[in-house]
């Protein structure tokens, strides 16, 4: 790992283990850095998982929010971007929670990719049915299938995100299957 | 699989740019974050409660906290408890546990002094305008806390409360995971200096087995439900995971401790029955209450026969061994090993054995053979090895088409299963292979379970399984363990000399006024349930002890717990004769080969009754300090304020022989409980 001269800006390649190492020393830019590279990534996964602009905007922020503290807690063991999905995952879980105890959810499945316009009209009324089924499973077998397919990670990957073997994903999957059976 | 298509609609999808507007709002309520956090470490070197502190800014975000930790766990369960729901249900109903309100309990475990958190009026003003226009999604708590009025604890309770209420409404099993997230809350609030693994924390609480939810037994009113129906329950899974979870230095989850199968775990000297045709005779004691000074105890004890050596009956065990990757841990697939080894030892001749194992390689490993051979069987068992993940399709039933084969018709079928929590036998859908269980056991081959290793283990699914199977589920947590459930009740284990037993106690309101059942919870019947012979119950093997323990509370002691009614009427008083009778028990029972039940009752009279504690027997002081044992661990609402001090003092005293060893193991238990869960 390239080494730092203290007190120079940062390079724009630095890494991401670096920038947390600054930000965790106190350094402000180095943290601005990190959220604004990953603040993409943290609103598309997001907006996958969640279905709504609005909704992952929110929980967008409130993982940029979260990452000021949390950062502490992350200890290098799997890679900054696995965290983060983790992170992510997390704070989409808690807001659909907080939303279903409110009854919000029965609209989070009308709007699913405004901006989502394939050629085939046919095709992707077929694939948002799909996205809206794959939403309203249940929350495990959600993510161990929004990660595999849509985020294409192989099953062991997926595991480490999700903290379970990569058994029990296959088996989420497997259960996902029989649950859409029929709609697919 | 055909279907591997299904999802891969879902691949390159487009997701929305952000709005740069969003961004840029996202980015500076970060760095306000971080800023906060900054001034806070530096203010408070000692980083009191950056968690706290947390909390006050956005509400929402503190529930990501306390959440996270258990969301391997939480999650999971809730997931596949919807799964499981059918299996979950049969248990709901066929217990009758009705979903109550929950109760929210103190949590058990306490691991950090939370420090109060800052009043409110610290948190930036400007985090909360930004998110004015979305106020209804980022501000998502039913139960804002109000922090600064109210202690932290109660805060935590708060939310713990909330939690529950939401999950209910989605699911009732997965209702009952609040309290067990309660107690995560204490690492919310430890230092910043070395702050723990908060966001990933799987290192916590044994995360990722299932447990069937429930709520502990309520006490009744014997004015209004003077009778009490349960089914026996002879596994003693729950002790050794409890043992497992405490000698690895974590408080177990409320939901998997079993207060019955803690108190079933250890032997009692009952008197054992004469015959076959009657395989046990109820043992009866009242004694005060340990943890209430106002109460007693009736303890209802069972032994059941133990056929004589030399009646060795035949047995022909088929052994399904579960083989898939997560197997290949020490504890897990060689722990087994070793422990079937142990069971083979235990055959004689005309027993015989196969061995099918499913996920990973799948397929017969052993076909039947005849216990003499034991180096055969050895070293089929040797051969096995743990890997790949390919779901080993019709385990379970080339399990059942080989124990068939070899059917005896006077003698023991049995098949053993053998896993660490993936139930992939072949059948996937759970209400099929309860139902395929089911019809084998009508058809004499029964289903016994043992559960390995940690962090997969599917406990309720065991539990399910081993009961529609007639069979006892275990949990071989070490090498040990297995020498208790294979070798020394290997009996119990292998051979039901009783089965849908079921217990009906009428008390007599005269005399106790209010009862709770301590445990069976997840074994409670419906009174009509008693008569009716179709609805299964526990089943009791050679030579296993049972017991069962209820709370009373003497008519006019003054200790009821339920005021009594404004409007009641006069109760009609009992007649004299019957003053003397605490109430009545009838037990039911049906013999191994018979489908009608027999039926065994007994007045409970005052007679056996004694007026303390040092006057009951040996084995009612033992249970009685298992029971409370396993309430305090459990932060049961009954639990009253004894100490761990004194729960091991009264174990203490009433360790009797212990040729095993097994009491005096569980008084260091209490120990390391008192240790990681301390009084107050």
């Amino acid at each position: 790992m390239e080494q730092f001269t203290e007190g120079s800006s940062l390079p724009q390649e630095a890494t991401d283990e670096a920038l947390v190492a600054r930000a965790r020393g106190g350094d402000r830019a180095a943290f601005g850095q990190l959220v604004e590279r990953h603040y993409d990534f943290i609103f598309r996964t997001a907006c996958k998982w969640s279905g709504k602009r609005s909704d992952a905007e929110d929980i967008a922020q409130d993982v940029c929010v979260k990452l000021a503290s949390a950062l502490a807690s992350f200890d290098g063991r799997s890679a900054f971007t696995s965290w983060l999905y983790r992170v992510t995952l997390n704070a989409v879980r808690d807001m659909q929670r907080a939303g279903n105890r409110r009854g919000r959810n029965i609209s989070r499945f009308s709007e699913v990719h405004p901006e989502d316009a394939p050629p085939e009209q046919e095709e992707a009324a077929t694939a948002r049915e799909l996205w809206a089924a794959v939403r309203a499973l249940p929350e495990k077998q959600r993510d161990a299938v929004l990660l595999v397919y849509a985020e294409e990670m192989n099953h062991a990957q997926a595991g480490e995100i999700m903290g379970c073997r990569e058994t029990t994903v296959s088996w989420h999957i497997h259960e996902a299957r029989k649950t859409l059976r029929g709609l697919l | 699989m055909s279907d591997d298509d299904d999802f891969k609609a879902l691949m390159n999808a487009r997701t929305p740019t952000p709005s740069d507007a969003a961004r840029k709002r996202a980015l500076d309520a970060a760095l306000l974050a971080f800023d906060a956090e900054q001034k806070k470490t530096a203010s408070a070197p000692q980083g009191k409660g950056w968690g706290a502190r947390l909390r006050s800014i956005v509400p929402h975000v503190m529930r990501d906290w306390t959440m996270d930790t258990r969301i391997g766990l939480g999650l999971g369960t809730a997931a596949v408890a919807l799964l499981l729901l059918p299996l979950g249900y049969q248990l709901y109903t066929s217990t009758a546990i009705t979903p109550l309100p929950r109760t929210v309990e103190a949590p058990v475990t306490q691991p950090e002094t939370v420090e109060p958190a800052k009043p409110i009026a610290d948190q930036p003003v400007e985090l909360k305008d930004e998110e004015a226009d979305d106020a209804d999604v980022t501000v998502a708590e039913p139960a804002p806390v109000v922090v600064g009025e109210a202690g932290p604890d109660a805060a935590l309770q708060k939310q713990a409360l909330g939690g529950a209420e939401g999950r209910t409404a989605l699911a009732p099993m997965s209702a009952a995971q609040a309290p067990s997230g309660a107690p995560m809350d204490g690492m919310v609030a430890t230092e910043s200096a070395a702050p723990p693994d908060a966001m990933l924390a799987t290192p916590t609480e044994p995360s990722g087995d299932e447990f069937t939810r429930f709520t502990e037994s309520p006490v009744k009113v014997v004015a209004e439900e003077p009778v009490s129906t349960f089914s026996i329950d002879v596994d003693t899974a729950s002790y050794s995971y409890v043992r497992r979870s405490l000698s690895d230095g974590y408080v177990p989850e409320p939901d998997a401790v079993r207060i019955e199968e803690l108190i079933n775990y250890f032997d009692y000297a009952y008197p054992a029955a004469a015959s076959k045709e009657q395989p046990f005779r109820p043992t009866m004691q009242i004694y005060p209450t340990p943890w209430n000074p106002r109460t007693q105890l009736l303890q209802i004890g069972i032994k059941g026969y133990v056929p004589p050596a030399s009646e060795d009956k035949a047995s022909n065990l088929t052994f399904l061994l579960d083989t898939s990757g997560s197997m290949d841990e020490p504890d897990k697939l060689p722990l087994l090993k070793r422990a079937f080894a142990l069971l083979v030892d235990q055959l004689s001749e005309n027993d015989t054995v196969s061995i099918v194992v499913y996920a990973g390689s799948a397929g017969v490993v052993l076909e039947p053979t005849k216990a003499s051979e034991r180096a055969k069987i050895l070293s089929a068992l040797e051969n096995l090895s743990a890997g790949g993940s390919t779901a080993g399709a019709e385990g379970i039933e080339l399990a059942y088409r080989l124990a068939e084969q070899n059917k005896l018709t006077d003698g023991i079928n049995r098949v053993i299963l053998a896993t660490d929590g993936d139930f992939n036998v072949g059948i996937d859908d759970p209400e099929d292979l309860e139902t395929f269980i089911k019809a084998k056991r009508d058809e004499g081959i029964f289903l016994s379970v043992l559960g390995f290793g940690q962090g997969n283990l599917g406990d309720d699914t065991m539990q399910a399984l081993a009961q529609n199977g007639n069979g006892m589920a275990a949990y071989i947590d070490s090498f040990k363990e297995a020498q208790k459930v294979l070798v020394e009740q290997i009996g119990g284990t292998l051979e039901t000399i009783a089965k849908d037993v079921k217990i009906q106690v009428e008390f007599n309101p005269a005399v106790v006024s209010e009862y709770r059942l301590v445990g069976y919870e997840t074994r409670a019947l419906n009174r009509e349930d008693f008569n009716n012979d179709k609805v299964d119950a526990g089943d009791i093997g050679a030579g296993h002890t049972v017991t069962a323990i209820y709370e009373i509370t003497p008519a006019g002691s003054g200790a009821e717990l339920v005021d009594p009614l404004r409007y009641e009427t006069a109760q009609p008083t009992a007649p004299a004769a019957q003053a003397d009778e605490y109430g009545f028990l009838k037990m039911r029972f049906k013999l191994p080969d018979e489908d009608t039940s027999h039926l065994i009752e007994a007045p409970i009279g005052r007679d056996l009754a004694v007026d303390s504690l040092a006057a009951a027997s040996e084995d009612a002081r033992w249970a009685a300090a298992v029971a409370a044992f396993g309430q305090k661990l459990k932060g049961s609402n009954y639990s009253g304020t004894i100490s761990w001090d004194e729960i091991e003092r009264l174990a203490q005293g009433a360790r009797g022989a212990d040729v095993n060893g097994w009491r005096a193991e569980f008084v260091q238990l209490i120990g390391t409980a008192a240790a990681l869960n301390p009084d107050g």
